[in-house]
């Protein structure tokens, strides 16, 4: 089956996003407009000033402005509307040499030095040089062996400025060769200056475009300053700076004087300066890990909002017991992520919540602890740990939970370790903190910590720096510091998932062991079933933010009673050994949905082998006739009954279907012994 | 499976042919200088060889070595040592005169679908690429992109589309497409289903065998996960720090592993049977593996020692020798 | 450590060194040569040329050069052409001004770019914006035009600072940091905006780093994450900026000098080009890389100490 693609609008050329990203930004937008009025205004000047730049009115010397001088007159008695705008055409145009000069030399080099390391150690040095010159002395220089030749002098600007558009340029030139589509182009034997212009340039258009508008405006000021004292376009030539200096002559008796040119000059620095950072705004930048003061404000209230509206819990349950009743968690105004989720976890055992990537497993784990991403929060449900609903709890609510109650561990161990702080400052920290202890109890309890999770030379580890140890040890001190609180409750957000396998068990042996010995239960989020067969008591399916089936882990991977776990088992090359792989895995058609295209009724419907008529009204989290466990589909009863299996359909285009369905695609799981 | 299917190793080491792709004590240094001539290198003298219409599987931890061989092979990182030849014909040190007389022979998928193919052209423009460049004209270079597209299962139109507007899943098949456009006869898939979820990289391994059958292409199929591998290679190629440890048929490796450290892998995997799972993290208990972050890189000896249960004075003196164990060849004085 | 300190010290020598060569060639591509320009318009040829050759401005231009790198080495960096005064002397009288000025100017710069960037990183909402657009009105602004501003309003409005002029600290410490206020405030303008800006961006990218929620995940207290963990994180790229800032004021002190009549190196530079001074011109295109190679390197090593994954290394 060919898929149909989305009715999205095709998306054209980089310049048209970008420029629905300039006028997009009301100041970006005031920019254009004004930077487009400046440039007709300065080209059509000799056909529209109502004066010559020389012309002396000495009936109005030092004017304010008046019906004959709109913007007044100079201690000469000569226009200054005519002056700035007579001038504007030479200073936007000599400017923007700089531009070109400055820009085009940035990135050429940057080009140049992200196609090899040795260009990028010369260019580098060179231009680190460069940058560590007191440029404005130095154009001082210039204008001493060459004059006042205005181009000449923004074109050698440009050449100093040149290394500054290259160490901008550098990181992102770089980043784009070393993508794999780059590699692909070479493979194909394509030149590396045909990979530079056909690759690599285009992806850099906006940053050009960008550091153009600032360079623009650099340009601009230095130029006027450099007019300022004296060296600007021969006199009588009228400039912008050379304007604004004569009128400080007369800061005493006409401080007018200062306005318009002043003004002017501000505006047009400013445009360009809007243009830029419009243009430059990073679309997507990344959620912040702790909302500004302005949002945990607006959070507070909606907290207490919400702790208002929910009933109080009838029977506190058990000490250490997370129920999640009906979680809902969405985009800030609109999208759901997460809808109606409820799972268990009883004291001492482990639920993993697994899915495949977008099914809303990370965001539950995330709200268990109130650390969702800006942007996004609980929008219904509860989450009753003992018997305090945390949904409704205020971020000082939760200060006294996380870390004491509620531990995280995360998938990246690097990234979850602050770099700039030793192992050891990190751990005594949070163990004086959560266990109000002094430095040195806290000392011998860091250090007892480490050995706990396993690490053999516990005092060098404290002393080092997360990017002094490996993955592995980075995720066992990582684990040291989720158990510096002594939580009841550990929420391990995939936390094998950038390991090595060897390293993986190990890690799974150590969270086994640390639940058997302290009693505490843990929530494990992982895509990965063979994690969950592992680690695993309890286990919740997810599928487009919603739990499809939870029950016992034996029942549900050896028993699965929905259709996409089911699927999911037998898409899993792991599910097999060598001598038993099918030649072909059964696959699941088409994607997972996007939130915004959730169905109605089954999520899971459009993908399904088995879905019907049935299916198209919401299905509710039903008994599923083994154990305790609940299964999310109408037809779990009659695939149960029948032994269906799901079977590989994906057979491409062309290819005919095999007539017979081999017998080892079906689902009938046997014990295997290991070889 | 269809009968004509090329090729289980048993028929293809009694032909004596010329390999597809023979590697021969492959070194490879990173950096320059002092500094790095002393470090042990990433690739410390690798040899194998895939016959035509074979996948061998190259396996191996993060460090193994495993993609930058996939580089040195397709000319992306410089080679220090050893050789490398395609077809007969050596291309250890090619310029991209060269690559681009092979390059339509020997293609490559990458990990990362979100990386490997260029945002900024359309999916037309990105499959037409490879074989522009050989010359042929636009317009039957869009019939065939089409063509290319509709048998990875993609409709034709979405040659005018950006990789924006599509999945991992789709992009990933995409890629596929670039790759195969030109009619290869080796293609180098580097991690090519690593990044994707269970049941698109599903997909993606079914194509790849589909598409292996109907061509009699070979495959260097570079990965982490030995069972993925297992699904789709004849022969695994086993590597620890650079080193090959074990090679051989893809059943004998990952089912009797002789090498302490494949046997440390494959108890490693965890299977999705939690009665079975329980049994192997027994068996991988009893093994008696010392922990990874224990060892520090070393040059000289089995790379292995530090961890290795069966570690002696030798090991750590004499770099064990590649001898036969059974179907396997091991790199291990005591297997 | 002491490998990179040596390879830095190179490197700053190797600067000064390129633009000592630099500044030699621009100064003898000036029009007139020295004999001409010393003794003026009136000066017959014979004259001229006989100043020339006692100059040694006949000989070859390496030769030239290297007497004149021998002198500097010594602390000799030759005699105007206009006044005979010795350049280096002059350049020591100097020195102290331009460099309180942009010291001045840049510590001023970093407190009040820091304190308004992190402000409005951490507050965000309304302040933020707020602080944006003030900080963009700022940048746009020059610096020129705001001394100008600053005197109308400081000096000649309200006399609380001297409009002009510059007192040695060692005459009275307070005259001098009143001469100061006006030009500092004015260089600290635009240099605070520029630091805010980098701030803000530098802190928002720490709290995306996902360190962060490990320590919220630990309670931490906020400002025990802002203030500690996240300020200390975005310190490398605002300690750049601030060395970038520096460089740029330094130089930049020619135009304050100019509007408030202050005898700094930035006056010297302007009035010896204007007189086609070449050996003034040369002393201090040297001595003001100098003095910014310098504090680069200070800076530079600062950022490597700042950052524990150089510092190991």
């Amino acid at each position: 089956m060919i898929p149909t693609l989305p009715a999205t609008p095709r998306k054209t050329a980089l310049t048209k996003l970008s420029g629905h990203r300039l006028l997009a930004s009301p100041t970006g937008l005031a920019g254009t407009l004004w930077l487009a009025v400046m440039v007709t205004a300065s080209l059509t000047a000799p056909w529209w000033l109502p004066f010559k730049t020389e012309d002396q009115d000495f009936t109005a010397v030092l004017s304010g402005p008046t019906a004959a001088h709109w913007l007044g007159t100079d201690e000469l008695g000569r226009d200054i509307l005519s002056r700035i705008f007579a001038s504007a055409a030479e200073t936007l145009g000599t400017s923007f040499i700089t531009v070109i000069v400055g820009v085009g030399l940035g990135t050429l080099l940057a080009l140049a030095a992200a196609n090899s390391q040795r260009a990028e150690g010369v260019i580098s040095r060179v231009t680190e040089i460069m940058m560590s010159l007191p440029g404005t002395v130095i154009i001082l220089a210039v204008i001493g062996a060459v004059g006042t030749n205005i181009p000449l002098i923004m074109a050698i600007l440009g050449v100093l400025i040149s290394a500054g558009i290259y160490r901008v340029m550098l990181g992102q030139a770089k980043s784009l060769q070393n993508q794999l589509y780059v590699d692909a182009a070479t493979v194909d034997g394509l030149s590396p200056l045909a990979i530079s212009v056909r690759h690599v340039l285009p992806g850099l258009a906006t940053t050009i475009v960008v550091q153009s508008a600032l360079i623009f405006a650099v340009g601009l000021l230095i130029q006027a300053g450099l007019a300022f004292i004296g060296f600007g376009p021969p006199l009588p030539q009228p400039s912008w700076g050379g304007m604004i200096q004569s009128a400080s002559q007369h800061v005493y008796d006409a401080p007018w004087l200062m306005v318009p040119t002043g003004v002017v000059l501000a505006l047009t620095v400013l445009s360009a300066n809007a243009i830029g950072n419009a243009l430059g705004k990073a679309p997507n930048a990344g959620a912040s890990h702790l909302p500004s003061a302005a949002i945990r404000r607006k959070r507070a209230g909606q907290a207490a909002a919400a702790a208002a509206a929910t009933p109080a819990v009838r029977n506190p349950p058990a000490a250490g017991k997370l129920s999640v009743r009906g979680l809902s968690v969405g985009v800030d105004g609109g999208t759901p992520l997460v809808t109606d989720v409820s799972f268990d976890v009883e004291p001492g055992t482990v639920l993993g919540l697994v899915g495949e990537s977008g099914c809303g497993k990370t965001m539950t784990a995330l709200s268990l602890m109130g650390l969702l991403p800006s942007g996004v929060a609980v929008t219904d449900g509860q989450i009753l740990w003992n018997g305090k609903n945390l949904a409704a709890a205020t971020d000082r609510d939760m200060e006294g939970i996380r870390g004491r109650e509620i531990a995280l561990i995360s998938q990246e161990p690097m990234r979850a370790l602050d770099p700039m702080f030793t192992v050891g400052y990190q751990l005594t920290s949070a163990i004086r903190r959560l266990q109000s202890m002094g430095r040195a109890e806290a000392g011998a309890e860091a250090l007892g910590l480490l050995e706990k999770v396993g690490i053999v030379d516990a005092r060098r580890i404290l002393k080092s720096y997360p990017h002094q140890i490996s993955g592995g040890m980075a995720q066992r001190v990582a684990i040291a510091l989720a158990l510096s609180g002594k939580p009841r409750l550990l929420v391990a957000d995939e936390p094998t998932t950038a390991l090595d396998v060897t390293v993986q068990a190990e890690i799974l042996s150590l969270l086994r062991s640390l639940v058997k010995d302290t009693g505490m239960s843990v929530v494990m989020v992982t895509h990965d079933l063979g994690v969950v067969a592992d680690i695993c008591d309890q286990v919740a399916v997810m599928y487009a933010g919603q739990v499809v089936e939870n029950g016992r882990t034996g029942s549900i991977l050896d028993q699965p009673r929905h259709p996409y776990t089911l699927a999911l088992l037998a898409a899993d090359p792991h599910a097999n050994s060598a001598h038993d792989m099918p030649h072909r895995l059964a696959t699941i058609k088409g994607q997972v949905p996007q939130p915004k295209d959730w169905p109605a009724g089954c999520r899971f419907a459009a993908r399904c082998q088995f879905a019907g008529s049935a299916c198209v009204v919401p299905v509710p989290l039903l008994p599923s006739g083994t154990e305790t466990g609940l299964v999310r589909c109408v037809k779990a009863d009659e695939l149960a009954v029948e032994g269906m299996a799901w079977v590989a359909t994906d057979s491409a285009v062309h290819q005919h279907v095999p007539a017979e369905v081999p017998a080892r695609h079906r689902l009938d799981i046997t014990e295997k012994d290991m070889a | 499976m269809s009968i004509d299917t090329p090729l289980r190793p048993e028929s293809a080491s009694t032909v004596h042919r010329m390999p597809m792709l023979e590697v021969k004590d492959l070194v490879v240094r990173y950096g320059h200088g002092r500094k790095a001539a002393s470090a042990p290198p990433a690739v410390d003298g690798v040899s194998f060889a895939i016959q035509p219409g074979e996948t061998v599987g190259l396996v191996g931890e993060s460090g193994s070595g495993k993609s930058t061989i996939g580089k040195a092979i397709l000319g992306l990182q410089r080679v220090s040592g050893g050789s490398v030849a395609f077809q007969g014909e050596d291309i250890t040190h090619a310029k991209s005169g060269k690559r681009r007389a092979i390059g339509s022979e020997l293609r490559a998928v990458f990990q990362d679908p979100n990386s490997s193919l260029n945002p900024r052209k359309t999916i037309g423009a990105s499959l037409a690429e490879p074989l522009r460049i050989r010359g042929v004209s636009s317009g039957v270079a869009r019939a065939k992109a089409e063509d290319m597209l509709e048998r990875v299962g993609l409709p034709r139109e979405a040659v005018d589309r950006y990789p924006s507007q599509f999945s991992g899943g789709q992009r990933q098949r995409i890629s596929v497409a670039r790759a195969l456009i030109c009619e290869p006869q080796l293609v180098v898939c580097d991690e090519a289903v690593s990044a994707l979820d269970l049941s698109t990289q599903a997909q993606v391994l079914n194509l790849l065998a589909d598409l292996r059958d109907e061509r009699g292409l070979s495959y260097l199929f570079i990965a982490h996960d030995i069972s993925v591998v297992q699904f789709l290679a004849q022969r695994v190629v086993v590597l620890y720090r650079g080193q090959v440890m074990e090679s051989g048929p893809a059943a004998a490796v990952t089912e009797s592993p002789k090498h302490p450290f494949t046997q440390a892998l494959v108890a490693a995997s965890p299977v999705p049977r939690p009665a079975e799972q329980a049994q192997r993290r027994a068996v991988r208990e009893s093994l008696g593996v010392r922990t990874a972050s224990a060892a520090a890189a070393t040059a000289g000896g089995c790379p292995f020692r530090q961890r290795c249960p069966l570690a002696t004075e030798l090991c750590s003196t004499e770099r064990p020798a590649v001898r036969r164990v059974g179907e396997a060849d091991v790199a291990c004085h005591y297997a | 450590m002491a490998m990179f300190v040596t390879k830095r010290l190179l490197m700053a020598l190797a600067t000064v060194l390129v633009v000592a060569v630099l500044a030699f060639l621009l100064v003898h591509a000036m029009p007139g040569s020295p004999g001409a320009v010393s003794l003026g318009a009136g000066a017959s040829q014979d004259a001229i040329d006989q100043l020339n050759q006692s100059l040694g401005w006949n000989d070859p231009l390496v030769v030239q050069f290297f007497r004149w790198l021998g002198d500097a080495i010594q602390g000799n960096l030759g005699s105007s052409l206009i006044d005979g005064r010795s350049v280096s002397a002059d350049l020591a009288t100097r020195l102290p001004v331009t460099a309180s000025l942009a010291a001045g100017a840049t510590i001023l710069s970093a407190i009040f770019g820091i304190i308004l960037g992190v402000t409005a990183a951490v507050r965000g909402g309304f302040l933020d914006q707020l602080i944006g657009g003030f900080v963009g009105l700022l940048v746009a602004l020059p610096a020129f035009w705001i001394g100008v501003i600053f005197v109308y309003l400081f000096a000649v409005q309200s006399s609380v600072f001297p409009a002009t002029g510059y007192v040695p600290f060692d005459v009275s410490p307070q005259d001098w940091a009143m001469s100061l206020a006006l030009p500092v405030i004015t260089l600290a303008v635009g240099g605070a905006a520029f630091i805010a800006r980098q701030t803000r961006a530098s802190m928002l990218e720490a709290l995306q780093q996902e360190h962060i929620r490990t320590l919220r995940a630990t309670a931490t207290p906020t400002w025990k994450i802002l203030y500690v963990h996240a300020l200390r994180y975005a310190s490398l790229p605002i300690v750049a900026g601030i060395a970038l800032q520096f460089i740029g004021l330094f130089g930049g002190s020619v135009i304050a000098e100019q509007l408030f009549a202050m005898p700094g190196l930035g006056q010297a530079v302007q009035t010896s080009v204007s007189t086609h001074d070449a050996p003034a011109v040369q002393g201090v295109v040297v001595i003001a890389t100098v003095v910014v190679v310098a504090v680069n390197l200070v800076l530079e090593l600062a950022t490597k100490f700042l950052d524990p994954k150089l510092r190991a290394s």
